[in-house]
């Protein structure tokens, strides 16, 4: 990474270039992005056509803050972010440290780690319905393998509402800690090992190593991973609407999946818009906060030339 | 020279755990994918009437019939799981043709077992002979690829439309997101951080919401049913993850470099070519892979957007439509369409690392 | 590196060339091309017996190739709503399903036929709330289906003394399904649980038996379905919630008896027909009441060949065309009465004579979809009532039932 000053001193050269390299990105995005949030947006303040049609409203907002199940969606939602996020994260970093050992085999085992990213999403459903129902494959194995009893079969889809959401954690886990894995393990080999054996020569153990050392200096990369997560774990719902169906675990966006594409009415149609906006506006902020509080606004790579 | 064998039998013990560990993540992650596979080799009745069910997919079935009383016929199947004789079949087979015909596809569609009518009607003879007549026939294990892909004889040419559509997700997403990546990796200037927020941004408003007046303003520019328009599409979410990756490749590599081409007189724009461009090939065409992957898995937007070119992913949702509460078929369809995106995970693997490397939000 | 260097660069090349190719294909192409986007036959020998023995008689005839693609109701709106809105209509015939044909007529998607001219045919009565909109028809009814009841063999021997599986009433049924989860352990009995598909129409049709209208779900005779029903707290598989179809569950064996969209009975059915009993559905002392949908050709708005379109459906809609398709296709009820008398007796497949059964002697509703803002939302209202008086409480609370019609009536338009 070139360093601060090197970057201050050419930046007065190449004032056009940037710009030019970045248009055709805005330009691309103004019209297939924009264009339709404009849209969107604009949509989700609008009245209905029963209701003197096309004027401004927050009739539409209202109707999500009054429904019960917009609040329970926003809960639970919360809860799968906090777990899976965490989870996620010290499962994925520990692979991490482990693969970072050089070992016969490691470049398979990532191999192994990717595949389930890449799958269909149909093969994924397909995967799990057949195999959490209760006459479902993971039962069949448990019997074969002898730890249950054929009469004791597991009722992995019977359980409570708290169970369901664990459930689906566990389930989104499988195909995401690899993605999270994979980040971490790269922003680890981009480490020079002569640090963490320095700490180790002044009588760090191999705990203060990690937390002191190690950890601080993954820091940019832990941003990443972390907002990705973040991002994509508020918006799980697929998952959730291939072994449950919708309504029975509420979710931001299966909620909006619900209204906009479920229902078939304008009402609901621009409920769902308005819920759009919300939960962009969620994430954004919760985003920003992240990103302010872990301090990825401040770094040299990153800073602005005007400040 | 104890202390060194102290530390060899440490470093054994670290790799032994390592091993166990890696292992045991490598099962969970192999298994649910192992019975799929497994399943979309197994016919209907090994996987819906066994129970526990089978880990893996038999080789051949056994079959015995048998008098109904009245002077007709009936069948039954060896089921392993139970142990026994189960009833297979209609209640009760005549020679009437008809019924022997329904029966020969019948057992081909739901026993992938080859039995054709004269078959039937010798083994009906035998049987009353005998009594009865025990048989053993041949579990064709492709059968239900085959299903799939003799229905749909547009399949070879989605693959190409696929492919082609893939191909232009590639070229739009990494030129364009690649420029702002080079960007975002190699200057300073106003606005940056905004735009890197915006570009994050992209990916927060829910698609759903966009769909439709996304792919109305395709369909006005003349894009539909065309691979392009739909690589226009896919290159929404592509542009965002390669502008971060395409940006950390480009600060893993010197600039210096750069600059002492343009001492031995190159221009700018050659030496980027000449000399960056080179060292970012690994990581561009994992780049390229990803976005492969995303955009042979979309269904959601090429349904809709398409109707004689079909992407291979259509083709697959289209036939899976028919395959009701009939798993094998289902995991065959998602195998079949698996099986690539897997092959190019094969060959990213190596540079997936470097392609991370230096990603920031 | 250089593999996938190469590899891209040999995918891009191969790709355009195959694509330039497939270009001219297309423009050689001389006859005109019809357009049929279709939500039913999905099965693939139904699509193989229409392409081979129905569609080239009327190719010949008309010098046309019928294109026929199978594609689901919701990307079939989607994508009307697409065509539209860019104007580029290619699709001339859909099938779309009855619940969702409002949806079709309100939008203009469909244009209306001309159905006076058709004299020869009678589509059923029971669809006719459906299909047509402001006095006019705009679908012409395929390929109908009523609900049915499918049950393992294992279940027979609990069944209640004196009852017949061919001519049950409600109340053996639940019973049956009670004794059934008491000897068993565990529930037995399987419905839709999977909010918004199809638990309304089960339940609706029960009501229908019992005297109710179709979708109120507070009338006397519906409190009176309902009481029945909350017996069966535990007569249910302890997963039912999550049985978006009821085939697969019948087929492992984890339900051994339920009441069904015919086309899911016969799916299990099918798979192994010396295991299962089929009947038709339950009744009460109205007879037996079914909720009975369809599916329906409609020419599109801005249909390229608008004219070809409407002889299409003409063609596919003569009564002894709709008996040969049902022969060859199996599985659905021709809705035109005339096609149904020429079935007459001769049918041999197991499904369709129950089904004839059930929609010519039962008390039969269609969908008034139209009618509401959201069909979705009202089924929704079915599914909490479900879990909340069925599954947790066990008992009839009238209270609750009103305000869920309460719910209903303010989705009416």
């Amino acid at each position: 990474m070139p360093d601060t000053t090197e970057i201050q001193d050419r930046e007065t050269k190449r004032n056009l270039t940037p710009y030019l390299l970045i248009a055709p990105v805005v330009i691309y995005y103004i019209i297939f992005w924009l264009f339709p949030v404009i849209n969107a947006v604009g949509g989700s303040f609008l009245s209905t056509s029963l209701d003197k049609g096309g004027i401004f409203t927050l009739a539409n907002y209202k109707a999500v803050f009054k429904d019960p199940i917009f609040w329970q969606a926003v809960i639970n939602t919360t809860i799968i972010v906090i777990i899976s996020v965490t989870l996620e994260f010290f499962l994925a970093f520990g692979l991490a440290l482990l693969i970072n050992v050089k070992f016969r085999g490691s470049s398979f085992f990532l191999f192994l780690a990717i595949i389930p990213m890449s799958l269909p999403a149909v093969a994924v459903g397909a995967m799990w319905n057949s195999g959490l129902a209760t006459y479902g494959w993971l039962n069949s194995f448990l019997i074969r393998i002898g730890l249950i009893d054929p009469s004791n079969k597991i009722l992995f889809l019977a359980g409570t509402h708290f169970s369901r959401m664990i459930l689906i954690i566990l389930v989104d886990a499988w195909q995401v800690i690899p993605f999270m894995m994979i980040i971490l393990l790269s922003g680890m080999q981009g480490l020079q090992p002569e640090m963490a054996e320095a700490g180790r020569v002044f009588g760090g153990n191999r705990w203060q190593v990690l937390r002191k050392i190690t950890v601080p200096m993954l820091k940019q990369t832990i941003i990443t991973a972390m907002i990705l997560r973040i991002i994509a774990a508020i918006q799980i719902w697929l998952i959730i609407v291939m072994i449950f169906g919708f309504n029975r675990l509420p979710v931001l966006m299966e909620q909006i999946v619900l209204n906009i594409d479920q229902y078939m009415a304008e009402e609901f149609f621009r409920k769902g818009m308005a819920l759009s906006v919300i939960v962009a506006v969620l994430v954004s902020g919760v985003s920003f906060i992240y990103l302010k509080a872990s301090g990825a606004f401040d770094d040299p790579g990153s800073r602005e030339g005007d400040e | 020279m104890t202390n060194n064998l102290r530390r060899n039998a440490g470093r054994t013990m670290r790799m032994t755990t390592i091993y166990i560990l890696v292992s045991g993540v490598a099962m969970i992650i192999i298994f649910p994918m192992f019975f799929l596979f497994s399943f979309s080799l197994m016919s209907d009745y090994e996987t819906y009437s066994e129970w526990p069910k089978p880990l893996l997919p038999r080789t051949s079935v056994d079959y015995r019939m048998d008098h109904s009383g009245n002077g007709n016929f009936r069948l039954s199947i060896w089921n392993v799981s139970e142990n026994d004789w189960m009833p297979f079949g209609p209640e009760e087979l005549n020679r009437n043709p008809d019924e022997i015909k329904k029966l020969s596809r019948f057992l081909n569609n739901y026993g992938n077992t080859q039995f054709s009518e004269e078959e039937i009607l010798t083994a009906m003879k035998l049987t009353d002979q005998d009594g009865f007549y025990e048989f053993a026939l041949r579990k064709s294990l492709i059968h239900n690829y085959r299903r799939f892909f003799k229905l749909y004889s547009g399949a070879a040419r989605s693959v190409l439309q696929s492919l082609y559509t893939a191909g232009m997700t590639i070229f739009i997403s990494v030129s364009i997101g690649g420029m702002a990546g080079y960007a975002f990796a190699r200057y300073v200037f106003k606005g940056k951080n905004i735009l890197k927020l915006s570009v994050l941004f992209v990916r927060m408003f829910p698609p759903v919401a966009i769909a439709i007046p996304m792919v109305v303003i395709l369909g006005k520019m003349g894009m539909y049913d065309k691979p392009v328009g739909l690589s226009l599409i896919y290159s929404i979410n592509q542009i965002s993850m390669n502008i971060w990756i395409t940006a950390s490749i480009f600060m893993g590599i010197p600039e210096s470099l750069e600059e002492a081409a343009q001492v031995f007189g190159t221009s700018k724009t050659g030496a980027f070519f000449r000399v960056t461009m080179p060292l970012a090939v690994p990581g561009l065409a994992a780049c390229a892979m990803y976005s492969f992957i995303y955009s042979w898995n979309e269904v959601i937007n090429a349904v809709i957007l398409t109707q004689f070119n079909p992407t291979f992913p259509v083709v697959v949702y289209k036939s899976l439509l028919g395959a009701n509460a009939q798993v094998h078929l289902i995991a065959a369809g998602s195998i079949a369409q698996a099986l690539p995106a897997i092959i190019f995970t094969l060959f990213i693997r190596k540079y997936i690392l470097q392609m991370w490397g230096g990603v920031k939000v | 590196m250089k593999k996938l260097v190469i590899m891209t660069a040999l995918i891009l090349v191969v790709s355009a060339f195959v694509f330039a190719a497939g270009e001219k294909e297309m423009a050689a192409n001389a006859p005109t091309r019809l357009v049929v986007s279709s939500r039913l036959y999905s099965q693939p020998g139904e699509q193989q017996f229409l392409i081979d023995e129905v569609f080239p008689a009327f190719e010949k005839e008309n010098n046309c190739i019928v294109m026929f693609e199978i594609l689901e109701d919701d990307p079939l709106l989607k994508r009307a709503q697409f065509q539209k809105e860019s104007g580029r209509v290619t699709t001339d015939v859909v099938i779309a399903h009855a619940g969702r044909m409002a949806e079709w007529i309100k939008n203009d998607y469909v244009v209306p036929l001309p159905v006076d001219q058709w004299t020869d045919r009678t589509f059923s009565k029971a669809f006719s709330t459906s299909i047509s909109a402001n006095g006019k028809t705009y679908f012409a009814p395929v390929g109908g289906d009523v609900y049915l009841m499918l049950i393992n063999k294992k279940a027979l021997p609990y069944l209640p003394a004196g009852a017949d599986v061919q001519d049950l009433t409600w109340e053996q049924y639940v019973d049956w399904a009670v004794a059934v989860a008491k000897g068993e352990g565990e529930g037995k009995a399987a419905v839709t649980g999977v909010p918004m598909k199809s638990l309304i129409y089960m339940y609706g049709g029960m009501f229908l038996s019992y005297g109710g209208e179709f979708p109120v779900i507070n009338s006397p005779g519906a409190i009176e379905g309902w009481t029945l029903l909350s017996k069966m707290k535990d007569a249910y598989t302890p997963t039912v919630n999550t049985y978006d179809n009821v085939s697969a569950p019948m087929k492992t064996g984890e339900a051994w008896m339920t009441v069904a969209h015919m086309v899911r009975c016969g799916d299990a059915y099918q798979s192994n027909p010396s295991n299962y009993v089929l009947a038709p559905a339950p009744k009460g002392p109205e007879g037996i009441g079914s909720i009975a949908g369809t599916s329906g050709f409609a020419v599109t708005n801005g249909a390229p060949n608008e004219e070809l379109a409407i002889k299409f459906v003409k063609y596919m809609t003569e009564p002894s065309m709709a008996v040969r398709v049902a022969r060859g296709t199996g599985g659905f009820i021709p809705p035109i009465d005339e096609a149904i008398d020429q079935l007459g007796d001769s049918i041999q497949d197991e499904i369709i004579s129950k089904g004839i059964m059930v929609m010519t002697n039962g008390v039969v509703s269609g969908v008034p979809g139209g009618d509401y803002t959201s069909w979705g939302a009202v089924k929704q209202v079915y599914d909490d009532a479900f879990q909340e008086l069925i599954l947790k409480r066990g008992a009839v609370d009238v209270d609750y039932l009103n305000e869920a019609q309460a719910r209903i009536n303010a989705l009416k338009k």
